[in-house]
C-alpha cells in the first residue's frame, strides 16, 4: 500500500513538471468558460428551465471532444515514457507487484484528470448564489465524471503499456476510445429493439446525460467499473509479458 | 549472496546467456568483465526480476529470483546500465521516491535519505533537479538511489561509463567501501577498472563464461611460465652463470650495441630476479634493466576474447582490431577503452 502511494503521488506530481500538462490545464479552463459562459447565457432566457442549467456542464459537444482527446495525452506517457528513458527498469526492480505499479500509475493519472475538474466547482458555488440548485444530479454528473476518467484511463493505461512512444501510445488510445464511443452511438441508427437496447449499454453519450439529469443507474456503474477493471487487467498483463523482451 | 545455477537466458532461439554458474559471497566485489554484447546486461537484468530466466535458478540473499522474487528484489540495489533517473525530480525527492518503493516510512525516508546523500557526497546537490546535474552527480544519485535501502546486494551495470578520470576513481572508491560488507557484481569492460576494484573476475563471452579468478591468477594462468627481462652494461659471459641459478629454465642471451639483453624463461614460482640481481653484484656487472614480463589484464581479456576473423563480439571489444601487447602496464589501448 505504502508503495501504491508512492508511486500515486509521484506520478500524480510528475504531471506538474510537464509543460503539456498546463497546456491541458489551459485548454480545459478555456472550454469550460465557454461552457460556463453557455449556461449563464441560457439563464439570461426569462422563461429558461433553471434546473436544466447546470447539466449543460457534462452534456456538449466541447465535454466529449475534450475526453476523446485529452485522456490518451494524459495517459501516454505513464508507461511509454519510462519505457524510453529507461527508468522502467529501476521501477520493476523494485519490490513491487506489476499491479500496484499499473494501479499507482493508473491511480496518479485519474487524480491528474479529477485536478483539472475540480475548479470547475466553482461554477456550481456561483450559480448555486444565484439559481437554486439541487446537488442531487450535480453529485451524479460528478460521480459520471469519475467513472467515465476511470474508464477513458484505464484504456490510455493499456495503450501506453503497448509502446515505448508516447505518440503511438496517445494515437492507439484514442483509436480504442473511438471505437467504443462510436459503439453506443450506433444505438441511434438501429431499429431492431433487441440490438437497439445492447448498444445502449455502450451508449456514452446518454450515460452522461443520465448522470446529469441525476440517475444513476447500478447497470451504468457495472459498466464503467467493469470495463475500466478490464483494462487495467490487460496492462497488468501487458507490463508483465513485456519483461520477456529486452 | 548472489548464487547463480545454470542459467540461461533465450531470446528467441538465441541464447543471451547459457548455462552461466557462478556466486558471490558477501565482502567480495566481483567483476563481470566482457565484450560489449557478452550477455552481461542481460545476466544482470536476470538477476535483477527484470528479465524472468529461460533455464537456471538464482538465488539473491537466499531467495529464488523466480518464486520468490519479490523478496530477493528487496534484498538487492540495482544501478542499471542506463543509470536512469527522473528528470524533473530533485536528487532529495528521487531519493525519498526510491525509499519509499521499497517499503520505507515516515521518519525513516528522511533519515535514510539524508544519509545516503552524505555518503554519495550529493550534499551541493541534493536539491537540484536531476535534468540540472552534471554526468558524473547523475551516475552518483542513480548510484545512490540502489543504497538508499541498503541491501545486502548491490548489482551495478557499468557504474563508472562517461564519467571523467576524477570522477572513476571517487565512483570505485565508493564501490570499494560498499563492499566491504556487502556482496559486490559490478559489470565493466574497461579492464584497469578490474584491477582497481575487483576481488574476482568473470569473463563472459558470447554468453558463456570463459575465465574465472582473481585478477592475478587470470593473468598468471594465461601468461604461462614467468618470464625475467635484464639487461647489462656491456658483453658478459651470462649464459652459464645464469644456467646454474635455481628456477631459471631456459635464457636467451642476445649482445646488442654496448649490451647484453637476457630474456629468462623462469620455473612457476620461482623469484629469479633477486638471483639475478646478486648475480650481478658478485660477479660485478653494470644490471640496466630488471624486470618481469606479465601480461596485463586486457592482455588475457583478448585471448580469451579474441575470436577468428572480425565476428561481431570481437570487434565490439574495442572498437578496434584486438592487439596481443605483453605489458606490464595499462596501455594506451586501455584508456581509450574507458571512453564509452
Amino acid at each position: 500500500m505504502r508503495r501504491f502511494l508512492a508511486i500515486v503521488a509521484r506520478e500524480w506530481r510528475a504531471y506538474f513538471f510537464s509543460p503539456l500538462a498546463y497546456v491541458i490545464v489551459a485548454a480545459f479552463l478555456v472550454m469550460n468558460g465557454q461552457i460556463f459562459w453557455a449556461i449563464v447565457n441560457f439563464l439570461n432566457s426569462p422563461n429558461a428551465p433553471k434546473g436544466q442549467a447546470l447539466p449543460l456542464l457534462f452534456t456538449n459537444y466541447y465535454f466529449w471532444i475534450f475526453n476523446l482527446f485529452v485522456v490518451p495525452i494524459i495517459a501516454m506517457r505513464l508507461f511509454a515514457e519510462e519505457r524510453k528513458s529507461g527508468t522502467i527498469e529501476i521501477l520493476l526492480t523494485s519490490p513491487v507487484t506489476e499491479t500496484e505499479v499499473v494501479l499507482g500509475k493508473f491511480a496518479g493519472a485519474l487524480g491528474f484528470f479529477l485536478t483539472l475538474w475540480a475548479p470547475t466547482l466553482i461554477y456550481v458555488w456561483i450559480l448555486r448564489s444565484q439559481i437554486p440548485i439541487d446537488l442531487g444530479p450535480v453529485g451524479a454528473g460528478y460521480l459520471g465524471i469519475v467513472l467515465l476518467g476511470g474508464y477513458f484511463l484505464s484504456v490510455g493505461t493499456f495503450a501506453s503499456t503497448l509502446t515505448k512512444n508516447q505518440i503511438v501510445a496517445a494515437i492507439l488510445a484514442f483509436g480504442m476510445l473511438i471505437a467504443i464511443f462510436s459503439t453506443g452511438l450506433l444505438e441511434s441508427m438501429i431499429t431492431d429493439p433487441g440490438k437497439h437496447d445492447l448498444l445502449g449499454y455502450f451508449n456514452l453519450w446518454d450515460h452522461m446525460e443520465e448522470f446529469a439529469r441525476g440517475i444513476v443507474d447500478t447497470r451504468r456503474l457495472v459498466y464503467y467499473l467493469s470495463a475500466t477493471a478490464f483494462f487495467l487487467f490487460l496492462s497488468v498483463i501487458s507490463v508483465t509479458a513485456r519483461k520477456e523482451r529486452p | 549472496m548472489i548464487e547463480v545455477q545454470s542459467l540461461t537466458k533465450r531470446f528467441g532461439t538465441q541464447a543471451a546467456v547459457a548455462d552461466v554458474t557462478f556466486s558471490v559471497r558477501q565482502g567480495e566485489i566481483v567483476g563481470f568483465l566482457g565484450p560489449n554484447g557478452a550477455g552481461k546486461t542481460t545476466t544482470m537484468r536476470v538477476l535483477t526480476g527484470f528479465l524472468p530466466p529461460s533455464e537456471g535458478t538464482a538465488r539473491v540473499a537466499g531467495h529464488d529470483i523466480v518464486s520468490d522474487s519479490r523478496r530477493a528484489r528487496a534484498s538487492l540495489g540495482y544501478l542499471p546500465e542506463s543509470a536512469a533517473l527522473y528528470p524533473e525530480m530533485r536528487v532529495r525527492e528521487y531519493l525519498a521516491y526510491r525509499a519509499r518503493l521499497e517499503g520505507l516510512a515516515g521518519q525513516e525516508v528522511g533519515s535514510r535519505v539524508e544519509e545516503i546523500v552524505g555518503l554519495c557526497l550529493l550534499e551541493e546537490v541534493a536539491d537540484r533537479k536531476v535534468e540540472n546535474l552534471s554526468r558524473g552527480y547523475r551516475q552518483r544519485a542513480a548510484l545512490a538511489g540502489s543504497l538508499v535501502h541498503q541491501p545486502p546486494v548491490l548489482i551495478l551495470d557499468e557504474p563508472t561509463v562517461g564519467l571523467d578520470p576524477a570522477q572513476i576513481i571517487k565512483i570505485r572508491e565508493m564501490i570499494r567501501s560498499l563492499g566491504r560488507e556487502r556482496a559486490v557484481l559490478l559489470s565493466t569492460h574497461i579492464l584497469p577498472e578490474v584491477d582497481a576494484v575487483c576481488d574476482r573476475v568473470l569473463i563472459i563471452d558470447r554468453g558463456r563464461i570463459v575465465a574465472e579468478g582473481t585478477p592475478e591468477e587470470l593473468r598468471r594462468r594465461l601468461t604461462g611460465t614467468p618470464i625475467v627481462r635484464a639487461a647489462f652494461k656491456g658483453e658478459v659471459a651470462a649464459q652459464e652463470a645464469l644456467g646454474s641459478l635455481q628456477g631459471v629454465v631456459s635464457a636467451q642471451v642476445s649482445p646488442a650495441d654496448g649490451e647484453t639483453r637476457i630474456r629468462i624463461e623462469c620455473a612457476e614460482g620461482a623469484e629469479v630476479a633477486e638471483d639475478i640481481f646478486r648475480l650481478a653484484v658478485s660477479k660485478g656487472w653494470v644490471l640496466r634493466e630488471l624486470s618481469r614480463e606479465s601480461l596485463s589484464l586486457e592482455d588475457v581479456f583478448v585471448r580469451l576474447t579474441h575470436h577468428e576473423e572480425a565476428s561481431p563480439s570481437a570487434q565490439a571489444t574495442a572498437g578496434q582490431p584486438p592487439v596481443e601487447t605483453p605489458s606490464g602496464e595499462t596501455s594506451a589501448v586501455a584508456s581509450a577503452k574507458a571512453e564509452p
